[in-house]
């Protein structure tokens, strides 16, 4: 995150949750200044890949991916492709110029601080807590494979998995927390969900040690510890949330393959939601570093529990100076479940008295 | 550090005088006559599964045994006698501080941190009944810990200041020597030390110390000031063992879950 007073959010995490499931990058009008040195400029053009540029290596001899990653520059770009684009994965300079140009005006509203007496004011966080794009993705989905950037049909057996509460399906009177989804019981996004760009804490913090490489996530404090020795996985009765990773390099890739995944809890969905994965999940993640602060991220998705076919899913990740993560601690100030709780249980009680002295 | 210069020397030379062998590596001899693991600029390499065995999670102080807040769990639920981990034996509180930890332990079952899944904070994740992983490179030092998923990454750059107090609190380190030397600041002060009231505020100033005797051990010392509720500083001493079971691997301890019906049980609908 960039701003420290991000941690006061944690509070607010579930509310957050919801609306980063439905939030564009167009957010309301409610930002205060934010700090003149942190703002993010449109203006500095991609990172280009340095001409010069050698993949430095550790000490050890691995390819070194160190730093704090984030892939804000995507935030807002759908997963599946709009129909009008057909298989074209990138946008045109044109249209690219005017994304700049909206991301320009949008980082001006940032800095607004009043409402005008005519605007709507949402209940979601205000603009200058989230993270912006300082550049236009370049990506008209996030789906890159299949070519139609679309997300492959689901299997008769995944459409009858229940999708929970604030994961794209929105029960307006919970019974219990367990309608709510993973992440805003603040439990897990899943795999995918902990690196898919939302509103905030985009970070993925790299460190390597001769034998592993460990990413650190800042919402619900994640930290994948990938063992890179040839170990091969648990066994298939230890089941988790983030699976069982196992990573090598080839060459200056480091690839891992995750699997051991608890089946019909997160979805490939931003932030975990979406239909629920199967405990047959396989994930093929592909970190390669390509210049000294840019590097593509990849993964396949292989679920022949969910999906008619594997499918891809690709974006860049890039550093960016100041930019570090934060602890989340996301359970610990999760009031927002006792807020949606004892509202449904304040309606079921104003709806009986009704009922009540109807009768 | 002319003497510890000295030691080595001689060590290493008794080394090849036993042996008649160099470190394969050809790197800075041990300390000790055993080897302990080293990166390839000679530091000690701390990478590896790591657990404090014992009973110090129960309580930090000396204690016998007891029996648990429910009697359905038998046995099973009891806490059993320990050695605590405190030098000279007892936490140097207040005496409003010591009536505190009184009040904590009577109400532990709503007020401990561990019990409602929160983050366990610094040193307690050090000594729970979890392992934790420790990822070291060249430059800075992470821990996962098991529990909660919580963890840290312990800067080994300039000295950061933390923007805000946080559970897990802001890591700063440095070597002195084969000793790792970790301070701690910007803690919230919400966390305990075990699961016997005793507590912290976001006063509270830790040096952790990491040494490395041997190959599968680290000798952990901690020393910790907090002028609002201790009449001094005060050290905790441990000794985390090397996980090397075969398949032994950091598992994921997720226990949000574990903890909602405890939490939110009582809005839930009828």
């Amino acid at each position: 995150m960039r701003y420290p007073f991000l941690m006061s959010i944690a509070p607010l995490s579930a509310v957050a949750a919801l609306f980063a499931l439905t939030a564009a990058p167009a957010i309301g009008q409610t930002a205060k200044t934010a700090p003149a040195a942190q703002a993010p400029s449109a203006k500095i053009t991609p990172a280009a890949v340095a001409k010069n540029w050698a993949q430095p290596k550790t000490p050890w001899g691995d390819p070194d991916l160190q730093g704090t990653w984030t892939d804000d520059d995507c935030i807002g770009t759908p997963m599946n492709r709009p129909a009008n684009f057909g298989d074209r994965l990138y946008y045109t300079e044109q249209e690219l110029a005017d994304r700049e140009s909206r991301l320009e005006k949008q980082l001006q509203n940032d800095l607004v601080e009043t409402v005008a007496p005519d605007q709507r004011v949402g209940t979601g966080p205000p603009a200058h807590w989230g993270e912006r794009a300082r550049r236009p993705c370049r990506q008209t989905s996030l789906v890159v494979d299949p070519p139609n950037g679309k997300t492959p049909d689901l299997l008769p057996e995944a459409k009858t998995r229940r999708i929970p509460e604030g994961a794209g399906n929105n029960n307006p009177q919970p019974a219990s927390w367990e309608d709510f989804s993973y992440y805003i019981r603040c439990i897990s996004r899943g795999v995918t969900g902990s690196i898919f760009p939302v509103i905030y804490g985009n970070g993925q913090q790299i460190v390597q040690a001769p034998g592993y490489v460990t990413i650190l996530q800042e919402m619900v404090h994640e930290a994948r510890v990938i063992p890179t020795d040839g170990r091969p996985h648990a066994s298939q009765n230890i089941r988790s949330y983030m699976g069982d990773p196992r990573g090598h390099w080839e060459g200056n890739t480091l690839v891992v393959e995750t699997t051991n995944f608890l089946g019909d809890k997160t979805g490939i969905g931003l932030n975990g939601g979406g239909v629920p994965t199967s405990d047959a999940l396989k994930l093929t993640e592909r970190y390669t570093r390509i210049g000294p602060n840019e590097m593509k991220y990849e993964v396949t998705i292989d679920d022949p529990k969910t999906y008619t076919s594997p499918f891809k899913v690709a974006f860049p990740l890039t550093q960016e100076p100041g930019y570090q993560n934060f602890e989340y601690a996301c359970h610990e100030g999760n009031y927002a479940m006792f807020d949606s709780l004892s509202g449904a249980r304040a309606q079921e009680k104003k709806a009986a008295a009704k009922a009540a002295a109807q009768k | 550090m002319p003497n510890r210069w000295r030691t080595r020397i001689l060590l290493s030379a008794s080394f090849v005088v036993l042996f008649t062998a160099v470190p394969a590596s050809g790197q800075t001899p041990a300390r000790t006559a055993s080897q302990i693991p080293r990166m390839p600029d000679g530091k000690p390499n701390f990478t590896g599964l790591w657990e404090a065995l014992g009973t110090a999670y129960w309580d930090i102080q000396d204690h016998s045994a007891h029996a648990g807040p429910f009697f359905q769990l038998g046995a099973t639920g009891a806490e059993p006698a320990g050695q605590g981990i405190v030098e000279g034996g007892e936490i140097p509180y207040t005496p409003a501080a010591a009536a505190k930890q009184k009040e904590n332990l009577k109400n532990r079952l709503k007020l401990d941190p561990e019990i409602k899944c929160d983050m366990p904070g610094i040193p307690r994740a050090n000594y729970m009944p979890f392992p934790f992983q420790i990822v070291q490179s060249q430059r800075d030092i992470a821990f996962a810990y098991e529990y909660a998923t919580s963890n840290r990454v312990v800067n080994m750059g300039k000295f950061k200041e933390g923007a805000v107090d946080t559970w897990m609190g802001t890591s700063n380190g440095h070597w002195e020597g084969d000793t790792l030397v970790v301070d701690v600041s910007g803690l919230n002060g919400n966390s305990w030390f075990d699961r016997s009231g005793d507590f912290q505020t976001e006063n509270i100033h830790i040096v952790e110390r990491f040494t490395l005797p041997d190959a599968d051990h680290i000798n952990y010392e901690a020393t910790i000031e907090d002028k609002t509720i201790y009449t001094r500083p005060w050290k905790i001493g441990t000794v985390f063992y090397r996980r090397k079971e075969k398949g032994a691997q950091l598992n994921e301890f997720k226990c949000v879950e574990y903890a909602e019906e405890l939490i939110y049980g009582d809005l839930k609908k009828k």
